[in-house]
C-alpha cells in the first residue's frame, strides 16, 4: 500500500516535469526546421484588433505564398512594433522570425549582433542591386553586410485632414493649409463649429511626442542632432525651430482652444481619434492610411492628405521606413525561407507586373487599400511603373491625396536623427505634454533640461 | 494560535528511538534518517523547494547580483560596482517618481483612509439587509483592475461631453481635464483606484467592528455615555490595531502602484504620474534597442529595504494583534 | 434567545438608543444615505458599462448619458464575442487561473503538509525562508524573475508564451503555505496517531487523512488563487507575448486602440461578468474578511 502512494507521488513529480519540458519545447519547435525539410517560418500579420476583411486579406496571402512554396509553413503572428516593448521581445526570443524594426533601430541592432546575416540571402533576389543605396545602406552593418531589408515603402510625413470636418467649417475640403499659421486658422475654425472636436492634434505619447516635434521642427529648418564628421553628436533639442513649434502648439492649445480636450496620444490612439471624427488634422507618416483602414474602420469619403507645410531655408520632411529582419541564432533554412517570404510579401511585388497585379487583386477583393502613397525605395521610374500596373485596382482615393502626391517628390527629405533616436524622443513627450497641458509651461527651459540629458546620452558613446 | 506541545513530537518519528539512541556517525545517522521517513519528506517539500527556489529565492539573490552588474543580455555581464546605484540616484526623474509615488500615497490615505471607515461603522449599526451593503461596497473589488482602469479611462474623458463631464454639467461644474492636466492627472488616478479597493478596506473593518467585546460598550453605559461617545471611546480604540494595519498594508500597495499611471496616462502628463515602479519598469523593458536591467534591478532594492521595514512591522502587529 | 444573541454581537448603538426616536430618524436617514451611495458609487459605474456595451459608439462619444437616443446596438456584443474574439481570450484566462490554482495548491498543501505535520529538523530553516520572501516586495522579483523565466535552469528553452511562464512563479506564495500550514497546525494530532497506528505511511496520510479534513482552508485559498490570477496585469503582459495565449487582462489594453468603441466597451462588459458571478456565489467567503491577508500579497 506504501508503495503504490510513494509511485503515485513520484508519479506526480515527475508527470509535471516531463509535460513541462514537453509543453515548452513544444513551444520552441513551432517555428523552424524539421528534419523532412518542411520549414515553419513565423511572420508579422496585423496590427492586434485588426478588422476582420483585413485578416481574410492576409490569410489569403499566406495561403498563395504556401501554394508556391509547399516546403514552408507560415505562422501569421500580430505585432506593432512599439518602444517600450521591443527589447523584451527581442531579449525574450517571442518576436516573429521575420518581424519589421524603423530605420533608425537597424544599426544598433546589428552591432549588438541581434540581426541575422542576410547579406547572402539577399543577394539571391533579383533586384538586389537596384534598391536605392541610400536606404539599403540603413539596413548594413559596419561590415557592409545586409543585415536588414527595406521591406514597406518609404513614408514622408504628410499632413491628414478629415474633408467633412473642413466643409463643416465652411473650409474648401480640396484646398488644404499649406503654412503652419493657416493650420492654426482652420483648426480654430473647426474646433468652433464642432464643439469636443480637435482641430489639430499631435501625438505626445510612447515616444511619438518626440517623433512629431521633431518633424515640426525640420519643417521649420531646424535639426535636433548635428552629427560632425569626426563622428562626435551634438544635441540641438533647443533649436530656435523647436521653439517656434511648441509656441505654435502652446498658441493653439491656449489661446485658439483649438486641440480639444485629450492630449495622451500616440500612434494608434491618434489614427483612432481620427478615425472617429474627434480629430480635424494631424501629421503621420503618409502611409497610416492603410492602417485606419485595417484597424480603425476609417470612412475614406472623409480622409485628405496634404503636403506638409515647409518654412524657412533648410526645412524637410520627416521620412523613415520600415525594414524587416531576422533575429540572429536562426538555422539557414529559417533565412532562406525568410527571404522568400519577404520577397513574396514585401518587395517583390514592387518590381514584377504579375506578382503588382495578383497582390492588388487579392487585397481588392477584400476590400483592403491599394495604391496609398509612399515613397519609392527603388527608384521614381520604377514606383511611377508600378503605379501603372496597379492602376485599375487603386482603391484608395487618390483625388484626395492630390496636395500630397503632387509634390512628393520634390519637397526635401530628411532622416531621423542617427544617435539614441528612441530615448532621445521619449526624452521629448514630456516637454510636448508639458505644453499642452501646462498653460505656464516654459518652453525654453523645458527644452534646455531635456537637451542636457540627450547630450548625456550621447555623451556615453 | 497555539499548539499543543505534547504533539509537538515527529508523528513519524517510531517509538523508543529516543531512549536508545546509537552514537551519531554519520553512515548511523543517514539510517536514522531514512527510517524516520526522511526521503519522503523531501518528496513533499520537493514542490516547494523547486518552485520556491527557482521562482522567489534564486531572482532575489540574481536581483542583488544583477544591481552590481551590467547586462544587455547580448555580451556577458559586467561588474560594475555601485555605477548602478550612482546612476539611478542622478537620474532626475528618481526624484520625481519618488514626490510622486508619496503623492499617490498621501492622497490615497486621504481619500482611501477614512471614506472606508465612517462607512463601516455606518454599516455596523445596519439591522435589516447589512448582506446588500457589504456586497455593494464590495462589488467594485470583484472588477479586474485592468477592465476598470479601462472603463474609467472613458469616464475620464476630458472633452465636455465625456461621461463625468456631461454628469457635472447637470450641476454646472465643470468641465475638468481629468488626467489631460499635471495637476488632476494624480487625484483622477487615486480616485479610480480608491474606487477599487475600498471595498476591501469596508470589509476589514466591518470584521473588526463586530469583534468588539460588548461588555465594553455596555459598561460606557453605564456610565452614561451617549453614542459619539461610545464611538469615540470605544469603538475607535479597538480599531487602532487594525487601522494601523490597513494603514500599512495601504502604504505597502501604493508605494508599488504601476497599473494605474501605466494605463491611464503611461506616466504623463510630462511625467506628473511617473511613480517609481514605472520607472523600474522604463529602466528594464521601455528602451527599444535594450533593457537597464542593472538599473531596474538597482532601485528595486531600494524600493525593497524600505517596504521590508513595513512589512516587518506589519509581520509583528498581526502577529501580537491575533494572539 | 433573541437577547443573548443581541448582545453577543451588539454594537456602539444599543438597542435602548435604537428606541430614541432622534437615534432612529439620525441613523435611519444615514443608512438610506449609505444606500443610495453605495448603489450610485458601486453599482453605477458597471450600470453604465453595461449600457454602454449595447450603446453605438457616437451615441457613447457625444451623449453618453443619453438613454439610447439612436437605439440599442446589440451587434456591440455579437462582435465583442465573435470578431474581437473574447471568448478565445476568456478561455486563455481560464486556463491561466486553473494553472495558477494547481500550482499554488500543489505547493501550499505539500509544503504546508511538510512544515506542520512530518516536521523534519530542517523544517525550521525552510519556512523561516519561506517566510522571508514575504518581506520582498515582488518588485524585486520582476526583472529577476523575466530573466529566470527567459532561461530556466535545467531547461533548456524558454518559458516565454508558454502557460508555464505563469503558472510556476504563481506557486511561490509564502502567503498560502503559512496559511495552509497553520490550519494543518489545528487539526486534531490524535487523527493522526490514529491513522499511523492503523499504518498509514505518510502519503496515505496526506491524501486520505490531511486533504479530506482541510477543505475550507483550500476553499480559501483556491477562491483567492483564481481571483488574484484574474487580476494579475503586469507578469503575463511581460511573459505572454504571443496574442494568442493572452488573458483578458493582458489582450484588452492592446487591442483598446484598434477596436471601436462600442464593442471595447461590450468586451470590457463580458469580462466582468464571470468575477462578478462568482462573487454572488462564494459572497460569504468574500465578505468574510478572510482577504485580509490576501490583501498583503498585493
Amino acid at each position: 500500500m506504501k508503495s503504490t502512494y510513494r509511485a503515485a507521488a513520484f508519479g506526480l513529480a515527475g508527470a509535471m516535469a516531463l509535460s513541462l519540458t514537453a509543453c515548452s519545447s513544444g513551444g520552441n519547435a513551432s517555428t523552424g526546421a524539421s528534419s523532412d525539410g518542411k520549414v515553419t517560418l513565423s511572420v508579422v500579420s496585423l496590427l492586434p484588433g485588426s478588422e476582420q476583411a483585413a485578416i481574410d486579406a492576409f490569410n489569403a496571402q499566406v495561403k498563395q505564398f504556401e501554394a508556391a512554396n509547399p516546403n514552408i509553413t507560415i505562422k501569421p503572428v500580430e505585432y506593432e512594433w512599439q518602444a517600450p516593448t521591443f527589447a523584451a521581445q527581442l531579449a525574450g526570443g517571442t518576436l516573429p522570425d521575420v518581424f519589421e524594426i524603423p530605420f533608425t533601430d537597424a544599426k544598433t541592432l546589428i552591432a549588438n549582433g541581434q540581426l541575422a546575416n542576410m547579406d547572402k540571402q539577399f543577394h539571391t533576389l533579383p533586384y538586389a542591386g537596384k534598391f536605392n543605396p541610400a536606404i539599403l545602406d540603413s539596413g548594413k552593418g559596419s561590415d557592409g553586410k545586409v543585415y536588414a531589408i527595406p521591406a514597406k515603402n518609404v513614408y514622408g510625413v504628410g499632413l491628414h485632414y478629415n474633408r467633412k470636418l473642413f466643409e463643416s467649417a465652411g473650409l474648401d475640403p480640396d484646398k488644404p493649409p499649406t503654412t503652419w499659421d493657416q493650420v492654426a486658422q482652420d483648426a480654430k475654425k473647426i474646433a468652433d463649429a464642432n464643439p469636443g472636436v480637435a482641430g489639430y492634434m499631435q501625438m505626445s505619447q510612447n515616444g511619438t511626442g518626440g517623433w512629431q516635434l521633431t518633424v515640426q521642427t525640420y519643417a521649420r529648418g531646424g535639426r535636433i542632432q548635428e552629427v560632425s564628421k569626426d563622428g562626435k553628436a551634438t544635441s540641438t533639442l533647443d533649436d530656435p525651430a523647436t521653439v517656434e513649434a511648441l509656441q505654435w502648439l502652446q498658441k493653439m492649445r491656449w489661446n485658439d482652444n483649438s486641440l480639444g480636450s485629450n492630449y495622451l496620444l500616440d500612434w494608434g490612439t491618434m489614427n483612432q481619434a481620427f478615425a472617429s471624427g474627434k480629430v480635424a488634422m494631424y501629421t503621420s507618416g503618409s502611409d497610416v492610411y492603410t492602417s485606419m483602414i485595417q484597424s480603425n474602420g476609417l470612412d475614406p469619403a472623409i480622409y485628405g492628405l496634404a503636403a506638409l507645410p515647409l518654412e524657412g531655408s533648410d526645412a524637410g520632411v520627416l521620412t523613415g521606413g520600415t525594414l524587416a529582419a531576422v533575429p540572429a541564432g536562426v538555422s539557414t533554412a529559417v533565412k532562406n525561407a525568410a527571404i522568400k517570404w519577404i520577397d513574396f510579401f514585401y518587395t517583390g511585388k514592387l518590381v514584377d507586373k504579375d506578382r503588382a497585379v495578383a497582390d492588388a487583386q487579392t487585397l481588392v477583393k477584400d476590400k483592403q487599400p491599394v495604391g496609398t502613397p509612399v515613397l519609392p525605395m527603388f527608384d521614381k521610374a520604377q514606383y511611377e511603373q508600378n503605379q501603372e500596373w496597379i492602376k485599375q485596382y487603386i482603391n484608395v482615393p487618390l483625388d484626395h491625396m492630390k496636395s500630397y502626391t503632387d509634390t512628393m517628390f520634390e519637397l526635401p527629405l530628411v532622416g531621423e536623427p542617427s544617435r539614441h533616436t528612441q530615448e532621445i524622443y521619449a526624452l521629448m513627450d514630456p516637454v510636448v505634454q508639458a505644453v499642452l497641458t501646462n498653460k505656464n509651461a516654459d518652453i525654453e527651459k523645458l527644452l534646455k533640461d531635456a537637451n542636457t540629458q540627450a547630450q548625456n546620452l550621447l555623451d556615453q558613446d | 494560535m497555539t499548539r499543543n506541545d505534547v504533539l509537538a513530537a515527529p508523528v513519524t518519528a517510531p517509538p523508543g528511538t529516543r531512549t536508545d539512541r546509537p552514537r551519531r556517525t554519520p553512515a548511523t545517522a543517514l539510517v536514522t534518517w531514512v527510517r524516520r521517513g526522511g526521503p519522503h519528506h523531501l518528496v513533499f517539500l520537493l514542490p516547494t523547494l523547486v518552485i520556491f527556489g527557482v521562482f522567489s529565492w534564486y531572482p532575489i539573490v540574481r536581483s542583488v547580483v544583477m544591481s552590481f552588474q551590467k547586462t544587455n543580455l547580448a555580451a556577458p555581464p559586467r561588474w560594475v560596482g555601485w555605477h548602478n546605484f550612482v546612476f539611478v540616484l542622478h537620474d532626475p526623474l528618481l526624484g520625481t517618481a519618488v514626490r510622486n509615488t508619496l503623492w499617490f500615497a498621501l492622497l490615497a490615505l486621504i481619500i482611501g483612509y477614512p471614506v472606508p471607515l465612517v462607512a463601516a461603522v455606518v454599516m455596523s449599526e445596519v439591522r435589516r439587509a447589512k448582506g446588500l451593503y457589504s456586497a455593494l461596497a464590495y462589488l467594485p473589488v470583484v472588477v479586474p483592475p485592468v477592465v476598470s482602469v479601462l472603463l474609467w479611462r472613458v469616464f475620464y474623458d476630458a472633452s465636455p461631453t465625456g461621461v463625468f463631464n456631461t454628469i457635472l454639467g447637470w450641476v454646472g461644474l465643470g468641465p475638468f481635464p481629468w488626467l489631460q492636466d499635471q495637476t488632476w492627472a494624480m487625484p483622477s488616478l487615486v480616485l479610480a483606484a480608491t474606487w477599487s479597493g475600498a471595498g476591501g478596506t469596508v470589509i476589514i473593518y466591518l470584521a473588526a467592528l463586530l469583534s468588539v467585546p460588548p461588555e465594553l460598550y455596555d459598561a460606557a453605559e453605564v456610565d452614561g455615555a451617549g453614542i459619539w461617545r461610545k464611538v469615540w471611546h470605544v469603538t475607535m480604540p479597538q480599531l487602532r490595531g487594525v487601522l494601523f494595519i490597513t494603514l500599512i498594508l495601504q502604504i505597502i500597495a501604493t508605494a508599488q502602484v504601476f497599473l494605474e499611471p501605466y494605463l491611464f496616462t503611461g506616466g504623463g502628463p510630462a511625467n506628473a504620474t511617473v511613480t517609481v515602479l514605472l520607472l523600474i519598469y522604463r529602466y528594464a523593458f521601455q528602451n527599444s534597442l535594450g533593457g537597464n536591467y542593472g538599473a531596474a534591478t538597482a532601485l528595486s532594492l531600494m524600493l525593497a529595504v524600505v517596504l521590508a521595514l513595513f512589512s516587518l512591522l506589519y509581520f509583528r502587529l498581526t502577529k501580537s494583534w491575533s494572539q | 434567545m433573541a437577547a443573548i444573541a443581541q448582545t453577543a454581537d451588539r454594537t456602539a448603538v444599543s438597542a435602548s438608543d435604537w428606541r430614541r426616536p432622534g437615534v432612529r430618524w439620525g441613523l435611519g436617514s444615514a443608512h438610506v444615505v449609505l444606500l443610495v451611495l453605495l448603489v450610485v458609487v458601486g453599482l453605477g459605474p458597471l450600470l453604465l458599462l453595461a449600457k454602454f456595451a449595447v450603446t453605438p459608439t457616437q451615441d457613447i462619444l457625444r451623449t453618453p448619458m443619453a438613454v439610447f437616443p439612436h437605439g440599442i446596438a446589440w451587434s456591440n456584443l455579437d462582435q465583442a464575442w465573435n470578431d474581437v474574439q473574447i471568448s478565445h481570450y476568456f478561455l486563455n484566462t481560464v486556463w491561466v487561473a486553473a494553472g495558477s490554482w494547481a500550482s499554488q495548491l500543489l505547493v501550499a498543501t505539500t509544503g504546508g503538509y511538510v512544515l506542520s505535520v512530518l516536521r523534519p529538523a530542517y523544517g525550521k530553516v525552510v519556512e523561516a525562508l519561506v517566510l522571508a520572501t514575504m518581506f520582498i516586495p515582488t518588485v524585486v522579483l520582476l526583472v529577476p524573475l523575466y530573466l529566470t523565466v527567459l532561461h530556466p535552469p535545467l531547461l533548456r528553452t524558454s518559458l516565454i508564451n508558454s502557460f508555464w511562464a505563469v503558472w510556476l512563479p504563481a506557486g511561490a506564495s509564502a502567503f498560502n503555505v503559512l496559511l495552509v500550514r497553520r490550519f494543518f497546525d489545528s487539526l486534531p494530532r490524535e487523527v493522526f496517531e490514529a491513522a499511523r497506528v492503523d499504518g498509514a505511511g505518510p502519503y496515505r496520510l496526506f491524501w486520505s487523512v490531511v486533504l479530506p479534513m482541510s477543505r475550507p482552508i483550500l476553499g480559501v485559498v483556491s477562491v483567492f488563487a483564481v481571483i488574484a490570477s484574474w487580476k494579475d496585469f503586469l507578469w503575463p503582459l511581460l511573459v505572454l507575448r504571443d496574442p494568442s495565449i493572452q488573458p483578458l487582462s493582458v489582450r484588452l489594453p492592446s487591442i483598446a486602440g484598434t477596436t471601436d468603441q462600442g464593442v471595447f466597451l461590450a468586451a470590457l462588459a463580458i469580462a466582468t461578468l464571470i468575477p462578478i458571478v462568482m462573487f454572488l456565489l462564494f459572497q460569504r467567503l468574500f465578505l468574510s474578511g478572510v482577504g485580509l491577508g490576501g490583501a498583503v500579497k498585493g
